[in-house]
């Protein structure tokens, strides 16, 4: 839409006919007062960088990062890295089915050869096929959805910020049913016959009077049949190879409490540890474990490591933040690399940053999307 | 014939535009957003019909214009800015642009300028009454009513507006690929204002104002495909009260103004189960004396007091803030060719004294018979946080520096009035440089990604030019008046704390490079023609500038006959707003209309 290269590519082909070239310029001007011909106006994403041919790419081997974009923009979006070329493909969602994702992109997960989506804010999840990223379902009804895990082939929950878990019948990819939660619930994890959710509480209670838990649900029966206590805000979920179940808690939006790390020990059912983060240090989230699942990764401003079998919180940061905003954290099933995302400014275009498990070094960096938030590590590089 | 200018070159050195009760005359249906965005300079963010719009003046954020009503602050202690959307036009009757450091007159802090809305007496008034309505598209309705009366030494205004506004228009929604309907977008507002003016002997002059007015809206959604839309209500109920004596004398004079204002809003979100009430009361006194007696010089000094009460939901407690202003102006006229005007201004905030802040313009006329002026001033401006940025529960930062900024501005304007009085020109082009410094921003803090706290953290600086070209021709029974106006404008991120921050001399998201407003009007027997048209160029949208939204232009037409009947005058009007029907977003996501119209009706009696 450059109005100067088209009076000088008009002007060019009309030299010397002044009646005509009247005509142009009232054309022109017309052109110019009806704003831009019949094009809307739209928001312009950021041009997205040369990348290898889409058309020779599938999204089978990769890694996935889930850009949030900003709220009611509507300009979430998801950058593709691919395994083995190392190639950066760029909002793939819009390639592959010419619109937008959606207002505020959560999550990812992979089943088979299909991606879910969470799209938090259009209470939707897209489910898009690996082999080119078109969608093959939106499945919406969803109150608010964070994330979702799978229990085998047929079923997977979601939860949501809003009243409930919902249960999606993969084959059909419907929500089947809910079960009903009075509070938020934010992370999941499969674990033999139960999934652990952890539960936020109500928005409309002060962290004093939420009841911070994680529930426990029998996959069969889609009952919850058991909780355990938590601290405030318990944001993120993960399993050892001890099988033994670690939760962050935050400790509250208004810094109630202090933040904790909690290891639950399944087969009682209980706390059996709980490390202390020092108050006014920062805010520990986005828990991970490494492929071997003995060594736990957190954000807490930098990028912390920790032994499972750790009798202390790490004091020093494997990545230090430097002045960045880490925002998104991942561990490599495969290779066990730390990948680590800076939002900047939860505007610009984010980045990520690949690093090395042993000394943190940075071995690669890549430019995401707006608000880089997720990772998503295809299974078939799970070996 | 009668001559409107529009630049006030009273102010040495500054600058000041005028828009008159004639120019306002076709907005009065309209709001305070409309007719910025068509007839000034000042360039306006307008999410959507309904919805907030805020100004960027001079490249500045929002915060950074005053808009006031007869010297009364209209901004809100809490937010620091006002919502141009909720000031009908038709409250007033005049604007009165201050660029830059000449809003420092009137108060600190507005570094791109103050909007000042006047109502003045004319004494040779006997009986005006007027009642106009207006039927607009998407149901949109809009009554206005007024009653002028008095002597040559009493002059009372009472008027009355009632806006009530569905804004149901449809557009093309680019995520269900289908048109749809707007819809929770529905505004009903009402409005009084009595003003009266006492002139005795000709020394003393009391003026008694009240404006109550009322403002329940929707927040309306985005594109309808885009997200999921919980319900947004906004509630405002606002009475402000002037109170003015003004004594004068041979050589000198003496004002005394004293208001009360309350400003009362409540917002509701009930799926975040947000029900929030803020409560605003604010106290300002300003005393000004002026003196003449030494030759060629005028000095003025003054004192403001201002006190803000504020009870919200969203503080604990409750938050007040003292501000005392010491004022002073000098004023002097070296020759008939130069003149300079002194302004210093310190304000005593909460106990503790603010930065002093300094400011000289010039002005130099070269020529006896040429109306050619030339203008320059620099200028140091502090801008206080506001009581979010302070208080706001859990994110307010108590230990907030102002904001500070220095300014360098330069100008020329000319203007012709034919001997015959049939033609008139006028233009003017200034320029300004403007380092801001401590700018506050609400950033993630560090330790909690998920915290955002205003901090001092940017440093901007804003340059522009600014261009008008006014123009008044009467050619036997056809007048003929044009105005336009361009300004460039760079505002550019100075300062980044992030190492992969690709902001560093970007561009500020949301502010043109370039706008245009132009307007021409031709009347003839009592027939009106106008055509407005405006440009906006590109936005960006990202601070690394890397994605944006693209210019438009849009243009208004105006038709309009007025029959005389002695002392009665009927009136019709109508508008077509965005003509060629352009399907245009101003902010990402916002729907906004395509081509609608209005009819207007006017009454008036005039004896």
């Amino acid at each position: 839409m450059n109005l100067k290269d088209k009076i000088i590519r008009r002007n060019k082909v009309h030299t010397g006919e002044s009646g005509f070239r009247l005509l142009i310029f009232i054309s022109l001007l017309m052109y110019f007062f009806s704003g831009c011909s019949k094009e809307p106006i739209r928001e312009v994403p950021p041009p997205k960088p040369p990348a290898p041919d889409t058309s020779k790419v599938t999204y089978e081997n990769g890694i996935f990062v889930v850009n949030e974009g900003n709220y009611s923009r509507a300009n979430a979006s998801v950058t593709y890295i691919d395994n083995k070329s190392d190639s950066v493909y760029q909002d793939i969602f819009r390639s592959a089915n010419s619109r937008g994702l959606g207002d505020v992109a959560q999550s990812m997960k992979v089943s088979g050869n299909k991606g879910f989506i969470i799209v938090n804010n259009n209470d939707r999840i897209e489910v898009v096929s690996l082999t080119d990223f078109k969608t093959i379902t939106s499945i919406s009804g969803f109150n608010s959805p964070r994330y979702i895990e799978f229990v085998d082939s047929t079923k997977a929950y979601v939860t949501n910020m809003r009243k409930n878990i919902s249960v999606v019948d993969l084959r059909s990819l419907t929500i089947k049913k809910t079960i009903s939660t009075p509070y938020w619930t934010e992370g999941l994890l499969h674990f033999g016959q139960y999934m652990f959710v952890t539960c936020i509480g109500s928005f409309n209670e002060p962290s004093a009077d939420r009841k911070a838990q994680v529930y426990i649900i029998d996959t069969q029966t889609d009952m919850i049949t058991d909780s355990i206590l938590m601290g405030k805000e318990p944001v993120s979920i993960t399993v050892d190879r001890k099988n033994k179940i670690w939760v962050i808690c935050t400790g509250g939006y208004d810094n109630y409490e202090a933040p904790t790390l909690k290891r639950i020990d399944p087969s009682l059912m209980i706390v059996d540890k709980s490390f202390t983060f020092p108050v006014q240090q920062g805010v520990p989230s986005r828990l991970c474990i490494n492929p071997t699942g003995d060594t736990l990764y957190y954000l807490n401003n930098g990028v912390f490591q920790m032994s499972a079998n750790a009798t202390e919180l790490p004091t020093t940061a494997l990545i230090p933040a430097n002045g960045r905003l880490f925002y998104g954290l991942g561990i490599h099933p495969q290779t066990g690399q730390v990948f680590v995302s800076d939002a900047i400014d939860y505007v610009q275009s984010g980045k990520v940053f690949k690093c090395s498990q042993a000394s943190g070094q940075v071995l690669n960096t890549y430019t995401a999307g707006s608000i880089p938030g997720s990772f998503c590590f295809t299974s078939s590089s799970k070996k | 014939m009668e001559v409107r200018a529009n630049l006030v070159p009273d102010n040495s050195g500054y600058k000041k535009v005028k828009f008159d009760s004639l120019i306002l005359l076709p907005y009065r249906d309209a709001d305070l957003s409309t007719v910025l965005s068509q007839i000034s300079t000042i360039f306006i963010k307008s999410y959507s019909p309904g919805s907030l719009a805020t100004t960027s003046f001079r490249g500045t954020p929002a915060n950074h214009t005053q808009v006031e009503w007869n010297g009364l602050s209209l901004s809100n202690p809490m937010l620091g800015q006002s919502d141009l959307s909720q000031i009908p036009v038709s409250a007033f009757d005049e604007i009165e642009v201050l660029y830059g450091a000449s809003g420092l007159t009137k108060t600190s802090g507005a570094f791109g300028g103050v909007v000042n809305l006047v109502t003045n007496p004319d004494w040779n008034n006997r009986i005006h009454a007027s009642i106009a309505q207006t039927f607009a598209s998407f149901d949109n309705y809009t009554t206005e009513a007024g009653f002028i009366g008095g002597t040559s030494s009493f002059q009372s205004h009472t008027r009355l507006n009632f806006t009530s506004a569905v804004n149901d228009f449809s557009y093309y929604d680019d995520f269900t690929m289908e048109k749809v309907t707007q819809h929770d977008a529905e505004v009903l507002q009402y409005g009084i204002t009595e003003e009266a003016f006492w002139k005795l002997k000709d020394k003393h002059l009391f003026t008694a104002r009240v404006w109550y007015s009322y403002d329940d809206r929707d927040i309306p959604p985005v594109v309808e495909g885009s997200a999921t839309y919980y319900p947004q209500k906004m509630l405002n109920k606002t009475l402000r009260s002037i109170i003015e004596y003004k004594l004068v004398e041979r050589s000198w004079n003496f004002s005394l103004k004293t208001s009360l204002v309350n400003q009362f809003m409540n917002y509701r979100n009930d799926s975040m189960f947000i029900n929030n009430d803020h409560n605003c009361y604010t106290s300002f006194t300003s005393a000004r004396f002026s003196w003449t007696g030494v030759k060629n010089l005028t000095i003025k000094p003054g004192l403001d007091y201002t006190y803000d009460y504020v009870k919200s939901d969203a503080y604990s407690g409750v938050k007040t803030r003292n501000t005392l202003g010491f004022y002073l102006e000098a004023g002097y006229r070296f020759n008939d060719h130069i003149k300079s005007q002194l302004i210093l201004r310190e304000d005593y905030l909460d106990g503790a004294f603010m930065p002093f802040i300094p400011t000289l313009g010039l002005e130099y006329k070269p020529f006896n018979k040429i109306n050619l002026y030339l203008n320059a001033n620099a200028s140091r401006n502090y801008r206080y946080p506001t009581l979010n940025d302070l208080y706001w529960e859990l994110w307010g930062n108590p230990d907030l520096k102002p904001e500070y900024d220095n300014g360098l501005e330069g100008g020329i304007t000319y203007n012709y009035p034919s001997p015959s009085g049939k033609f008139f020109i006028e233009t003017a082009l200034s320029g300004y440089y403007s380092w801001m410094h401590d700018m506050i921003v609400w950033s993630p803090v560090p330790v909690n990604p998920s915290v955002w706290k205003p901090q001092n953290v940017s440093e901007v600086n804003a340059r522009g030019i600014e261009a008008s070209l006014n123009l008044k021709w009467k050619v036997s029974k056809l007048q003929i008046t044009s105005s336009n106006n361009y300004t460039f404008c760079r505002s550019t991120y100075q300062k980044t704390t992030s190492p992969e921050d690709q902001s560093l001399g970007k561009q500020l998201i949301y502010i043109p490079e370039d706008t245009y407003n132009g307007t021409l009007n031709l009347s003839c027997w009592n027939f009106i023609l106008g055509y407005n048209l405006t440009f906006v160029n590109k936005r960006y949208t990202s601070p690394d500038n890397q994605s944006y939204m693209p210019w438009y232009s849009l243009s208004n037409i105006i038709f309009g006959k007025s029959i005389n009947l002695h002392n009665f005058v009927i009136s019709l009007q109508v508008k077509v707003n965005n003509l060629f029907d352009v399907d245009y977003q101003s902010v990402t996501n916002w729907p906004m209309p395509g081509r609608n119209y209005s009819l207007t009706v006017r009454f008036e009696f005039k004896r």
